[in-house]
Order: C-alpha cells, then sequence, then structure tokens
C-alpha cells in the first residue's frame, strides 16, 4: 500500500508540474493543444491523490502498522467508523486531505468554468497547478503519509481521543476544505487579470466558488464550537485561539467579498477593491496553513511540533508577493463603470460593511501577533486571549450587526430622505422598544440590553422587507406562503442573504446570553447528595463504569430537577452570605414539590497513553437557557466534582447553524430558472434594475 | 429596494436633514439616558466574580488555556487561590498583581498596563476610526468627482412610469405616494435645468 500511494504522489507531482509549464508554454506560444493537455493533466492529478488516499485509507482498514502515519493514528481497537478521522487526524493525512480536497474542486471549477472564461483559463489552470504543485512535493518530499517503520509494532498508538466524536467527521475537512477552496476564486480572478479580461465575465464564477468556501468554512467553524461545546469540557465554545482566528480571518474578508461583488454586478463598482479582498482571504488561507503546521504561535489545535513552518511560511510569503505584484500591475484596468452618488446608498453601506469586517480581521491578526511582536520588541511574553479579543472585536461586531440593520433598506445609488423616514421608522421603534421593555423587566448588563436592541431594530428591519414584499404579492392573488416564497425566489442572493441575517442574529442572541448572563457554581457530590444553581437542582444518583484497555472512564447518572427558590430561601441567603452562587444539599434536604425534568449522564474518561482527559458534558437544553453539567473529576473518596453553569440562549448558537446552510444555498441556486419580468429590460438607463 | 425612485440624479443633495430627524435623534439620545439610569446595579456573588477573573488569566502549562477553561491540577489550585484572594477582600487588580508577580506577565489573558502594552489596544481603535475614515473619504471622493448626470428627459419619464407602476404593484406602494414622488423629481429637474 505505502508503494502504491508514494508512486501515485509521485506521479501527481510530474501532472501537476506539467500542466502548470504545459498551460504557460501553451499559451505564450499559442499551442492549443498543450493547453488542452495541460487542462488534462489537472484532471488526472485528482485521480493520482484519490488513489494515494484510498491507499492511506487501506492501510487504516488493514491495520498496517509498518506504515508509521497509520501506527501513530491508530489500533486496532479503534472504531472503524473512525478511519475518515484518522485519516485527518494528524499533519501529514491531513495534508494529504487538503491536496484531495483541491485537486477535486479545481477539477470541477476548470470543467464547469463558463466558456467566456476561455481566454484566461490556461493561467486559472496554472495557478492550481502550481498550488497543487506545492503540496505533491511537501507529501513527496517532506512529509509523507506513507513513511515505513523499521520495525512493525504490534499495535498502534491509537487515535488522539478529543477526536473520536461525531462532529469530527465534519468539522475538520469543512474547515480545512473551507480554506484551501478560497484557492478556487483566486485563481480565476487572478488568471483573468493576467491574460488582461478586465471584464466582469469573472465576477459570477468568482462569487459563486467564493460563497461556496465561505459557506464550508463558517458550517466548519459552527461545527467546531458545537464540538467544543458538547465535549471539550471547558464550558465554552469559541476562544479566540489562533488556529480558530486564522480561520476566522479569511472567513471574514469573504464574507466583505461576496457582499462587495454585488456592487460590482449590480453596479460595475469595487473592481479594485473585490480582487484585493479576493488576494487578501486567499493570503490570509495561506496564513492559516502556515500557523496550523508549526506555527510561531501557541494553540490548542497545533499539529505537533512540525518542521513544515518555514515551508508553509515560504509559501505563504510567495503568495503575498504573487498576489500584490499582479494587483499593483492591473491595477489601473481596474477602474469603476459609476460613481458614488450618496452616502445615503446601498454601496456606501457596503464599502462602511467591509471595512468593519475588514478591521475584525485586522485586529484579530494584531492580536495574533501581538504576543510576538512583544517578544521580538522588548523580550518580554505576553498573552492575547479571549478577555482580549472580546473587547477589542466585540464593538466592531456589533457595529457590523447594526449595519446589517441599516444597509439592506437603503436602495442602491440614494436615498431620499422620505423613503429612509417610511422604511427606518418600524424597525428603529422595534429597537428602542426592546431596550425599554428589557429594562423595565429589570434585566442587567446594559451593554447586552443594547444588543439585544439592535437584534431585534435588524430583525425587525428583515422582517419589514419581507412583510411589505409579502404582502404586495399576495394581493395579486398569492396565498401567504406562497408569496413569500416567490418573493423571495425572484431574487434568490437578495433573500438567501437574509436567511444568513437571520441566523447571525440567532447566533448573535447566543454569543449575548452566554457572554452576558452565564451562571456557574462548582462542588463535589457524594451518591444522593444536590448542587442548587438558581431554580435547578441536579442530584447525583448513580454512576457506571465504561473503561477500555485504552482509558479510564466512568459517567454519573444525575437528575434535574426546577425547583421553586422560595423553597430554599434560608440555603440560598447563607449560599450568599458565603459568596457563593450554588450550594449542596445532603440526601434528607430537597423538598417535595421539586419537579423531576431530565435526566443526564456526564462522562468523563482519561486515556493514559495519551495523557488526556475528555469528557462529555451532560446538557439539558431548551430555547431559554442550557443547563450545563461538566464533571471534572470523579474523586478517589466516592465523589464526582463538577462544574455547573446555566447558559442563557446557548440553543440559538446551534439552531443558527441550519439556516446558515439554508440561506447560503439559496443564495447560490442558479437564478436561470426564475421568470425575468420583461419590464426590468425595457429601463433605458438602469441595466441592472433595482430588484 | 427602499427608494421607490432610483433615477433622482439630479445632483441635490436629498440627505434626511431636516429638523424632524434631529428631534427624533435628541428624543432617541435623552431615551438612552434615561434607560441607563434606570438599569439596576449589577449584583453578581463572589464566586460569579471568581470565574470571571480565573478566564482573565492563562493557565501556565497549557496551551493558550485559561484556567477557567483547564482541568490541569496548577489551574485547578489557582483557580482556589482566587476564590480565596477574593474571599479575603481584595481587587480584581490585587488578584491580577499577585499572579503576575508571581508568574510574570504572560499569566494575564489580555495584556495590561501602560507603555508598550498600551499598543495592544491602541491599534484596534486606529484601525476602526481609520478603516470608516477611509470608507468615508473614499465615498466623498467618489461623489465629488462624479459626472453632472442628466436630468431625467421626458422619454426616460415615459419608460419610467410602466417600471414604476410595475415596482408599485410589487411593493403595494399607494399609485399617489409614487405620482407624489415623480413630481419632486420632476421639479428637481425642471430646477437644475433652469
Amino acid at each position: 500500500m505505502a508503494d502504491l500511494g508514494v508512486m501515485a504522489l509521485l506521479l501527481g507531482l510530474a501532472l501537476s508540474a506539467y500542466s502548470a509549464v504545459g498551460a504557460v508554454v501553451g499559451e505564450k506560444m499559442r499551442m492549443a493543444e498543450l493547453v488542452v493537455s495541460a487542462r488534462r493533466a489537472l484532471y488526472m492529478t485528482t485521480l493520482t491523490v484519490t488513489i494515494a488516499s484510498g491507499a492511506l485509507i487501506t492501510a487504516f482498514v488493514r491495520n498496517d502498522f509498518s506504515i508509521k502515519y497509520v501506527a501513530d493514528h491508530s489500533n486496532t481497537l479503534m472504531d472503524r467508523a473512525f478511519v475518515w478521522v484518522a485519516f485527518y487526524a494528524g499533519n501529514e493525512g491531513s495534508l494529504l486531505y487538503i491536496l484531495l480536497t483541491l485537486s477535486i474542486i479545481s477539477t470541477l471549477a476548470v470543467w464547469f468554468a463558463p466558456k467566456r472564461l476561455a481566454r484566461s483559463m490556461p493561467w486559472t489552470i496554472a495557478i492550481l497547478a502550481v498550488i497543487q504543485l506545492f503540496y505533491f512535493g511537501v507529501l513527496t518530499f517532506v512529509a509523507s503519509p506513507f513513511e515505513l517503520l523499521d520495525s512493525v509494532p504490534v499495535d498502534g498508538r491509537g487515535i488522539n481521543p478529543l477526536l473520536t466524536h461525531p462532529g469530527m467527521f465534519s468539522h475538520p475537512p469543512l474547515l480545512m476544505g473551507g480554506l484551501i477552496a478560497i484557492t478556487i476564486p483566486f485563481a480565476f480572478v487572478s488568471g483573468a487579470l493576467i491574460a488582461g479580461n478586465y471584464g466582469d465575465d469573472w465576477i459570477d464564477v468568482a462569487r459563486v466558488s467564493a460563497i461556496l468556501a465561505w459557506g464550508v468554512l463558517g458550517t466548519g467553524m459552527l461545527l467546531g464550537a458545537w464540538w467544543a461545546y458538547t465535549i471539550l469540557g471547558w464550558g465554552g465554545y469559541w476562544a479566540w485561539d489562533p488556529i480558530e482566528n486564522v480561520a476566522l480571518m479569511p472567513w471574514l474578508v469573504l464574507t466583505a467579498f461576496i457582499h462587495s461583488i454585488m456592487v460590482q454586478k449590480r453596479r460595475g463598482m469595487f473592481r479594485m477593491w473585490n480582487v484585493a479582498l479576493l488576494n487578501i482571504a486567499f493570503v490570509l488561507a495561506q496564513l492559516g496553513m502556515f500557523i496550523n503546521r508549526g506555527g510561531p504561535v501557541v494553540s490548542v489545535h497545533s499539529f505537533a511540533a512540525s518542521t513544515l513552518g518555514i515551508i508553509f511560511l515560504t509559501f505563504m510569503l510567495a503568495s503575498l508577493v504573487f498576489a500584490f505584484a499582479l494587483f499593483l500591475w492591473r491595477m489601473p484596468q481596474l477602474k469603476s463603470d459609476r460613481v458614488m452618488e450618496s452616502f445615503m446608498s446601498r454601496e456606501a453601506s457596503f464599502l462602511v460593511n467591509n471595512f468593519l469586517f475588514l478591521a475584525v480581521m485586522a485586529v484579530t491578526l494584531w492580536g495574533v501577533l501581538f504576543p510576538l511582536f512583544s517578544d521580538f520588541a522588548r523580550d518580554v511574553s505576553v498573552s492575547v486571549s479571549a478577555p482580549y479579543f472580546d473587547r477589542a472585536n466585540g464593538p466592531i461586531l456589533l457595529g457590523i450587526v447594526v449595519m446589517m440593520g441599516i444597509g439592506p433598506l437603503l436602495p442602491w445609488r440614494k436615498a431620499s430622505a422620505r423613503s429612509m423616514k417610511q422604511w427606518f421608522i418600524w424597525p428603529t421603534a422595534v429597537g428602542v422598544l426592546t431596550i425599554v421593555v428589557l429594562v423595565a423587566l429589570g434585566m442587567q448588563r446594559p451593554v447586552a440590553i443594547f444588543a439585544f436592541g439592535v437584534v431585534a431594530f435588524v430583525a425587525a428591519s428583515i422582517s419589514e422587507e419581507w412583510w411589505r414584499g409579502t404582502a404586495a404579492r399576495h394581493r395579486t392573488g398569492d396565498n401567504w406562503p406562497m408569496a413569500w416564497w416567490r418573493l423571495v425566489n425572484g431574487n434568490r442572493p437578495r433573500h438567501g442573504g437574509y436567511i444568513v441575517h437571520l441566523s447571525i442574529l440567532m447566533l448573535g442572541l447566543g454569543i449575548i446570553g452566554t457572554n452576558f448572563y452565564q451562571q456557574r457554581t462548582d462542588g463535589a457530590l457524594e451518591l444522593g447528595e444536590s448542587l442548587v444553581l438558581d431554580n435547578y437542582r441536579i442530584e447525583y444518583v448513580g454512576n457506571g463504569d465504561s473503561s477500555r484497555p485504552d482509558r479510564i472512564a466512568q459517567w454519573a447518572e444525575m437528575s434535574v430537577y426546577r425547583i421553586d427558590p422560595d423553597d430554599y430561601s434560608t440555603e440560598i441567603e447563607f449560599a450568599r452570605s458565603q459568596g457563593s452562587s450554588g450550594f449542596t444539599l445532603e440526601e434528607s434536604q430537597p423538598r417535595p414539590n421539586d419537579e423531576l425534568i431530565s435526566q443526564i449522564q456526564p462522562w468523563h474518561g482519561f486515556y493514559p497513553d495519551f495523557n488526556m482527559a475528555s469528557v462529555r458534558s451532560g446538557i439539558r437544553s431548551t430555547i431559554v437557557e442550557d443547563l450545563y453539567v461538566i464533571p471534572r473529576d470523579f474523586l478517589s473518596d466516592g465523589r464526582v466534582s463538577l462544574a455547573v453553569s446555566i447558559n442563557p440562549l446557548a440553543w440559538w448558537l446551534w439552531a443558527s447553524g441550519p439556516f446558515f446552510i439554508l440561506g447560503t444555498m439559496v443564495a447560490l441556486w442558479p437564478q436561470a430558472a426564475v421568470e425575468r419580468r420583461p419590464t426590468r429590460r425595457k429601463i433605458p438607463d438602469d441595466p441592472e434594475g433595482d430588484i | 429596494m427602499a427608494s421607490r425612485v432610483p433615477f433622482a440624479s439630479t445632483g441635490s443633495r436629498q440627505l434626511p436633514n431636516s429638523s424632524a430627524a434631529f428631534s427624533v435623534a435628541a428624543l432617541l439620545l435623552a431615551l438612552l439616558v434615561v434607560i441607563s439610569g434606570c438599569i439596576r446595579e449589577e449584583d453578581i456573588t463572589l464566586e460569579q466574580r471568581a470565574h470571571q477573573l480565573s478566564g482573565e488569566l492563562m493557565c501556565p502549562v497549557c496551551d493558550a488555556q485559561t484556567i477557567d477553561g483547564s482541568s490541569a491540577q496548577i489551574a485547578i489550585d489557582m483557580r482556589m487561590k482566587v476564590r480565596e484572594l477574593l474571599n479575603e477582600g481584595n481587587t480584581n487588580a490585587e488578584v491580577k498583581d499577585y499572579f503576575v508577580f508571581r508568574y510574570g506577565e504572560d499569566i494575564l489573558a489580555a495584556p495590561e498596563g501602560s507603555g508598550f502594552n498600551l499598543l495592544a489596544w491602541i491599534v484596534p481603535v486606529v484601525i476602526v476610526f481609520g478603516g470608516i475614515g477611509i470608507a468615508l473619504v473614499t465615498i466623498r471622493n467618489m461623489r465629488r468627482s462624479r459626472v453632472q448626470l442628466q436630468p431625467v428627459t421626458e422619454r426616460q419619464q415615459a419608460d419610467l412610469s410602466g417600471y414604476l407602476a410595475q415596482v408599485d404593484r410589487d411593493m403595494g406602494v399607494s399609485g399617489e405616494a409614487v405620482a407624489s414622488e415623480i413630481k419632486a423629481i420632476q421639479d428637481q429637474a425642471d430646477e437644475a435645468k433652469s
């Protein structure tokens, strides 16, 4: 198997080199056949990577421990389902996975590229081939997944226990796939620029491929957050860890791009800007690859010390130089067709939103690099972690949400005072009313109350648009759901965008709730004892052992009761006086009218071979709040040590996921099938219309 | 989407700068002041404070984790120490100083203090205001450099009415409203001509 894999990778190396050289030479020497063969060579690399990947997977399935990578990342105890996870669990395998993704999407992109891009395709092919060549080179010469061991061990080391979770089937592949998929729009646009194809031919293909990469990356991050919340057991879902940040940064830039590309599509403006955004996103993706592979920044995610750092750093710098040299070279040709007419226009609001997205990106980058900078400048180590990013990025993110409510209500070109008043009155009223009601209800934390007001404002502005559009169609005879569906169908990019905006609002609710209103307490319980926090009582009723040869694992059976705090007023008062949020009760103390609402089974495991603990939190989730129980440890005296928290609105974080995916798919769905209203075409001066 | 009259290219500004807009803004501001006055003082327990503080201290032996999230023994001990120091009546700053003195500056999850570390906090502010400044200046320059657009001609107006009627139907805006909007544009166009 190892030989087959090595041979396939070598063949792929040769093919991608041929493809890169062939495309360029063929284009320069006007040899059409050479370009065709370069294109087919690019298709063939997919075959070779697939064979190499198949070889590695087969080796895993057969427990072929003569291959170092297999021995390091699996053992005979491993559930066969996790072969797919083990495939990308380590450095070499994940590189192979990235190359597999890249070659498949390159083939698809080149295959389905529109005819009118024919002139720039040789360059696009060459760029894709060069990037593939880089990965083939790394996999062949530096980090081969097929390296053999001198002596074959009886059993492998086993898979990293943190990865044995269903979320791992999709989170890492989506994240890595999303990062590498940014290559596609970058290759299309760079190819067009090199070929001197300055028109807007590349808009649609760049937009679609960028949204795909963006959607995949976004879904990957969300799944990562979900995995962290349910399994990592630190009670959070987003830690602003360097690896999270390097995935977030290109995502933010892509978000800016998929907004401002619409300005180019509709108004012929922002050409230069859009090219620059794609370049930045691509270079940031390379930065992500670099930091992932033995970069200089500490992270919980990093692959074990890898010598690849310098190679990926070089590649990142090379792509930086290439992208910006190309940009500077072609900049004079990238002028706008039209000019900005007003601050009160959709294009102006998109520009502001773009700068805000870039600001979050830049602040995040600054936070990631600051420890290195401090080390370098004055030889003092500092840490830059979640509290920094929360404080520095929080206000900008809130500003972006505000823009999310304003931008869509502004028309292209210029808004009149009258229409502004007409459209903004209702959302503003809803936002202010929300704040007033929350204050009247006695809510604490002014910042959070304001943020809730902003969320309500944006939600109202989206519903206003949907309400007016749907009502208009309803009057023409459609029933309500049909009218709404026709409205969405009539302009999918726009209304898909609104669905994504709604998902972001849901995410926002979860972030505000968990960040500002979380309640926590710690405690250790004997069997029969209870821990009380707010109006929950958690009783430790039993436990079990699920150890295996490779792990020591126990789970606790816990009953969750809803209590009336009035029943426990003395205990609550005493706990408060001690400065505690919660308190423990002995077996005889619970009041009779506590209501049993749920059973949870928090689980705690320890893997001696990895010196690693792994937990499954016990979660009782409702749309209002999650009761979240982390088993910290099973103590030797029979007690279980718990960290319990109430995470308000956490449910909404995960509910946003399906809406995010749905909205992305609606925005991407080909528009061709939609009937176009002829009236739009008749307008002489405004071919793009204002739909 | 909002404006039903996308052809108002007469060159005159149409910002909502009426006194009504200002009084609404003033009202909102006053409301916010009143609201912020009504907001209750936060009451959080010592334990909540301890958790918040634990989230601001790094675990010395873990990679990029705070002691709040880590289950390493040293993190557990440090959490207990935080609680103990708070129980003794120390302020958050005193607790942080305690750990900085023992573990060095990088025990703090976010750089604090003065001098060089201020850079960590100033740069984001510069980025945000610089970025928004660049965006606004760009828009202004683009507006200034624009060509003088032609006023709407009669023929265009005729073409326009069909379109507006369609938009009108889609949006459910009343015919009169659109008619008056069109009239406003024509008035402006006339002004520009004269």
